[in-house]
């Protein structure tokens, strides 16, 4: 570990950056920075949680986050098995606290757990004493998504304080959003949020944030411009109308582009609806750092494993 | 009436007050044949309630008992057993039962079971239409000739205007309170707590307070258009209070309740208590603000309140907060949440409790000699820490682990010890 760094009090889950100091926050990205060498090596393997066993727990569909979760489990060695909703028991009706506690009868380590409603992370780590890493609660948080994209920004802007990130579609109701909102605030960033009423309403100020209508708006002063995903699967009723008018109004294309600063950082968590928050010239463009979002988010998923069940003392960049 | 006091009963030392008759004292009272009475026989069994104060019973116009249908949640006997002990001589069933309590022969077959229960009195709501649908309309006239004390929603706001209209033109004859649930459904669909700042941080979905200020404005204009008489259950925002005082200024027979517990939790508490589903309510815990504005209202008399009593059983409430069913036990812990959200206004206390809803129901509760003996003997000094309903089915007590003021320490409805403290 960075041993000029003040130590800090090991944590027991990761549950979401609300409330996550500053100084916690640049331990984290710090140790995702120094561990992503891993990840370079032809052996991408080091035994720093040989033993230890990791469930994950998916009651979402998932692809990248899970994978994401799998892989920097496996890259530390430890063990990991995982189950999804479809597979599982909840189909027949079981509980998440019953589906939790046949879990622990294994004596996990821990749990990395997806799931459409907000606190069930919370609920079971305050219930169970293995640690909980929330991988995304219904719109709630998303907190290893903001360490990744703030880990991104880091490495383009060089610190996070000062800057103005612009963050533009269904603000309300990402957990993506409210992640990024809470560490880059914490870092010192401003945020600038932008989209419709129904996605981005005026009472989200009291998350510390501007709110601002248009994309036009927010995009000359960003040194980031992060756009969300539609989803329109999980939208409520009378959200948005057509797709063709969100593309038009808060889309970004190589117009819109042309109004922002030549070096701004454009960011989407994915998967992306190509024509849609961005025009695919845009999301291929030398402005977007998509593919080094994923990549940072190997690293920071295993910096997040070490840091909760690493042993002290032991450093997992050395392997 | 159900049961007959086979014996009088003398309360010595206990200092009294009635707010219906705006007197208080000191002293003896005496039971005899059920009611306040000037002398009992010398026989009598002596009540020793020296430092106590004998008030009337307490009254709750909505209590989610769940009998017939959800008997884990609560029974009649359960919840008559919780009531007593929270110092309610009475308490109305809500008909949102299996079968929905919409029917006279229901409400008459309850009635009887209901007959010598062993604590508070239970009376019931009928429900105002079929099946609590909102569609059709209840079999209002034979519940009420069935005994049915006031004709309710159940907590389930009739979607439809044009059949809540005709709901109160045809029971506005049959002279029995109607009880609300002032909200807007729609508007509420998928939202578990107040929708403010609380909400968006925890990212919970929220219940706009413009809901309840829709559903008082519905209903007001209903009342002033058919001239019923609606009590709006579980108003929970300043201005759903402003709505109310506005109509009654205006002549308009409108009451309202607030709960218990909303006047000392607020909507913070959910994430202070880390999704906590006990904290799962319906109405959902509002802002301080709104808190401020309810505990000002009752104590100014301008609501009254009620213990929003809907126990649930662990299997309900043991699920991510968003999938916990809405409630919790009220009835025990009602009167000390009341009283100390008042800063020990005793007067205020019974007034919210006793006095108001009673009146509701037409037979205002009073200490004055003839009138039927439902009192309560508190300690409103005493202090004690909320447990688990102890009474109730119950699982959940928001207030658990919370120093409350005041105790009951008896209950005695129609002239017979319905709870004594010391036997619990």
């Amino acid at each position: 570990m960075d041993t000029a760094s003040p130590r800090l009090k090991r944590r027991k889950d990761m549950l979401g950056l609300r409330g996550v100091s500053r100084a916690e926050i640049t331990q984290i990205l710090d140790t995702a920075a120094r561990i992503r060498g891993v990840n370079r090596r032809r052996v991408k393997k080091v035994p720093t949680l040989r033993g230890r066993t990791v469930v994950s727990a998916f009651f979402e569909n998932s692809t990248r986050t899970r994978m994401s979760f799998d892989l920097a489990a496996k890259r530390l060695s430890a063990d990991v098995l995982g189950f999804s909703a479809s597979s599982s028991s909840t189909k027949k009706g079981e509980s998440l606290m019953d589906t939790a506690r046949n879990i622990d009868a294994w004596r996990p380590d821990a749990l990395i757990i997806r799931h459409p409603m907000a606190g069930a992370p919370h609920m079971l780590a305050r219930a169970f004493g293995w640690s909980v890493i929330n991988a995304g609660d219904g719109i709630h948080e998303h907190p290893t998504q903001a360490l990744l994209d703030m880990l991104t920004m880091r490495d383009h802007l060089g610190t996070l304080e000062g800057r103005t990130v612009a963050i533009v579609g269904d603000v309300l109701h990402s957990r993506v959003a409210r992640s990024n909102i809470f560490g880059l605030t914490t870092m010192g960033a401003k945020v600038v949020v932008a989209g419709p009423g129904t996605m981005c309403p005026p009472r989200m100020a009291s998350l510390g944030v501007e709110v601002r209508h248009r994309v036009d708006e927010v995009l000359e002063d960003a040194d980031v411009v992060m756009m969300l995903r539609v989803q329109r699967e999980r939208l409520g009723r009378a959200v948005m109308t057509e797709v063709a008018e969100y593309a038009r109004l808060y889309g970004l294309d190589l117009d819109r582009m042309a109004k922002a600063r030549p070096d701004v950082l454009v960011m989407h968590p994915g998967p992306i609806n190509r024509g849609v928050e961005m025009s695919p010239d845009v999301a291929d463009g030398d402005r977007s750092v998509v593919l080094e979002q994923v990549s940072n988010g190997l690293a920071v998923r295993m910096a997040l494993l070490y840091m909760l069940l690493g042993e002290e003392g032991h450093d997992a960049t050395r392997g | 009436m159900r049961r007959v006091a086979e014996r009088d009963v003398r309360i010595e030392g206990a200092r009294w007050l009635c707010p219906v008759s705006g007197r208080s004292g000191e002293g003896t009272l005496h039971v005899h044949g059920g009611r306040i009475a000037t002398h009992s026989s010398p026989d009598a069994q002596v009540f020793d309630a020296q430092g106590l104060w004998v008030v009337p019973a307490f009254v709750d116009l909505s209590a989610h008992l769940g009998d017939p249908g959800y008997l884990w949640r609560e029974t009649l006997e359960t919840g008559s057993r919780a009531g007593a002990a929270g110092g309610f001589g009475t308490v109305v069933s809500s008909p949102d039962t299996d079968p929905v309590i919409d029917r006279g022969a229901l409400l008459a077959d309850l009635r009887q079971r209901a007959d010598g229960l062993p604590g508070a009195r239970v009376c019931f709501a009928g429900a105002l239409t079929e099946g609590l649908a909102g569609e059709d309309l209840g079999e209002i006239g034979c519940m009420v000739d069935a005994g049915a004390v006031a004709l309710s929603d159940g907590g389930r706001a009739v979607r439809d205007t044009l059949v809540l209209r005709r709901a109160l033109e045809y029971a506005q004859r049959f002279d029995v309170p109607i009880v609300l649930r002032p909200s807007d459904p729609m508007l509420e669909t998928d939202g578990v707590m107040h929708e403010g700042a609380v909400a968006l941080r925890i990212g919970l979905r929220g219940v706009p307070a413009a809901s309840e200020e829709i559903g008082v404005a519905r209903a007001v204009a209903l009342a002033r258009l058919t001239g019923a008489r609606v009590h709006l259950d579980g108003v929970s925002t300043a201005r759903a209070l402003e709505q109310v005082r506005t109509a009654r200024d205006q002549g308009l027979d409108v009451t309202c309740g607030v709960p218990a517990r909303h006047l000392l939790l607020v909507d913070r508490d959910v994430e202070d208590a880390f999704y906590d589903t006990g904290l799962r309510l319906e109405p959902p815990l509002r802002p301080e603000s709104d808190r401020q504005a309810l505990v000002a209202a009752v104590r100014s008399g301008a609501a009254m309140v009620g213990a929003g009593h809907r126990p649930l059983s662990r299997v309900e409430k043991e699920h991510e907060f968003e999938r916990a069913m809405p409630g919790a036990a009220g009835l025990e812990t009602a009167f000390s949440a009341t009283l100390t959200a008042l800063d020990g206004d005793l007067h205020a206390t019974v007034v919210a409790l006793s006095s108001r809803p009673s009146a509701v129901l037409g037979v205002p509760a009073s200490l004055q000699p003839g009138a039927p003996a439902d009192l309560t003997v508190v300690d409103p000094d005493g202090t004690h820490l909320v447990t688990a309903p102890r009474f109730s089915k119950g699982v959940n007590e928001p207030l658990e682990g919370r120093s409350l003021r005041g105790i009951v320490r008896a209950t005695m409805v129609a002239g017979t010890w319905a709870f004594d403290a010391i036997d619990a």
